[in-house]
């Protein structure tokens, strides 16, 4: 009997066969847009809106994956009107400010010293692959100290990435 | 609690906080960043194939644009030039330029189109260029 079943596990034994599954992957050169947190504007005071948080706000952070160093630039423009509103009388005073809140590399420490600003534009060249994240500061106050009136604010930041 | 209980609990925090990261990551890419051009079956235009991922369940439309040097539009053609994408949806799509335009064209740019009642408070409009060399 014990000869039975030491021949029977040996031929199930036999018969087991590994496998070498391959698992392929391709990393493209790619850059990808993440959008972390969308941002909300805080209202300190009747006249103001702003993202900042010491406002009461929440700032907007994109994520930019590059997997190529030194082909991307990132281009984040901050708000200059609101994309809707209630009706607004006199004359809205935007600014903006972008920086870069994180980073997964520690070459791109020289990110926030290189930035080129222009307009409501702010430049990053991303010489480095990985993510870097960035944060904006908005604000919006209205003309002549008036305060807002009651509604809905809301305002789109854009953010860019092209290849060099 | 001793330390079993606390590690086991800060492995179940970090797994659930990794969790949410994944599920609400909101991204926008296209590829390939430097496309380059074939003949197409009519003479004189010439096609590229691009490829775009929606991974932003905040928008369901990409409009696509090609662009010179100074951001100028150049004339092409592709089936949609507003291109409407469930979330996590891949759209692979041919872009048709003539050969006269395409020694003016740089860019080909996906932007993203927010819908007005979608953005609350602050929106972000991703745009993502790749360029003909």
């Amino acid at each position: 009997m014990k000869n039975i079943l030491t021949a029977v596990t040996a031929t199930l034994a036999l018969n087991v066969m590994a496998t070498d599954v391959p698992v392929s992957g391709n990393v493209q050169m790619r850059c990808l847009i993440t959008t972390d947190i969308p941002g909300v504007y805080g209202n300190p005071l009747p006249q103001k809106l702003s993202t900042a948080t010491a406002d009461g706000g929440v700032l907007p952070v994109v994520r930019y994956d590059v997997t190529l160093a030194d082909s991307y630039k990132a281009k984040i423009t901050t708000p200059t009107s609101f994309s809707s509103s209630p009706a607004l009388i006199d004359t809205v005073t935007w600014t903006g400010s972008t920086s870069v809140a994180q980073t997964s590399d520690a070459g791109m420490s020289g990110y926030e010293a290189a930035k080129v600003t222009y307009d409501a534009t702010t430049e990053y060249d991303l010489t480095v692959a990985g993510s870097t994240w960035f944060s904006a500061t908005l604000s919006a106050t209205n003309g002549y100290d008036k305060a807002f009136p009651g509604g809905v604010y809301s305002a789109v930041l854009v953010a860019e990435c092209i290849a060099k | 609690m001793n330390n079993r209980g606390v590690t086991i609990l800060i492995c179940t925090a970090v797994f659930i906080a990794g969790l949410i990261l994944t599920v609400d990551a909101k991204a926008h890419e296209m590829t390939p960043t430097y496309p380059k051009f074939e003949s197409s079956f009519v003479s004189g235009v010439m096609k590229t194939k691009m490829r775009l991922f929606n991974r932003r369940n905040d928008v369901k439309y990409y409009e696509i644009g090609v662009f010179d040097s100074e951001w100028k539009p150049v004339p092409f053609v592709t089936s949609y030039k507003l291109l409407q994408m469930d979330y996590l949806e891949t759209v692979s799509f041919d872009l048709y330029i003539n050969t006269k335009d395409l020694s003016n064209s740089t860019y080909i740019c996906s932007k993203s189109k927010l819908i007005k009642s979608d953005v609350i408070s602050t929106g972000i409009a991703s745009r993502i260029c790749s360029k003909i060399k």
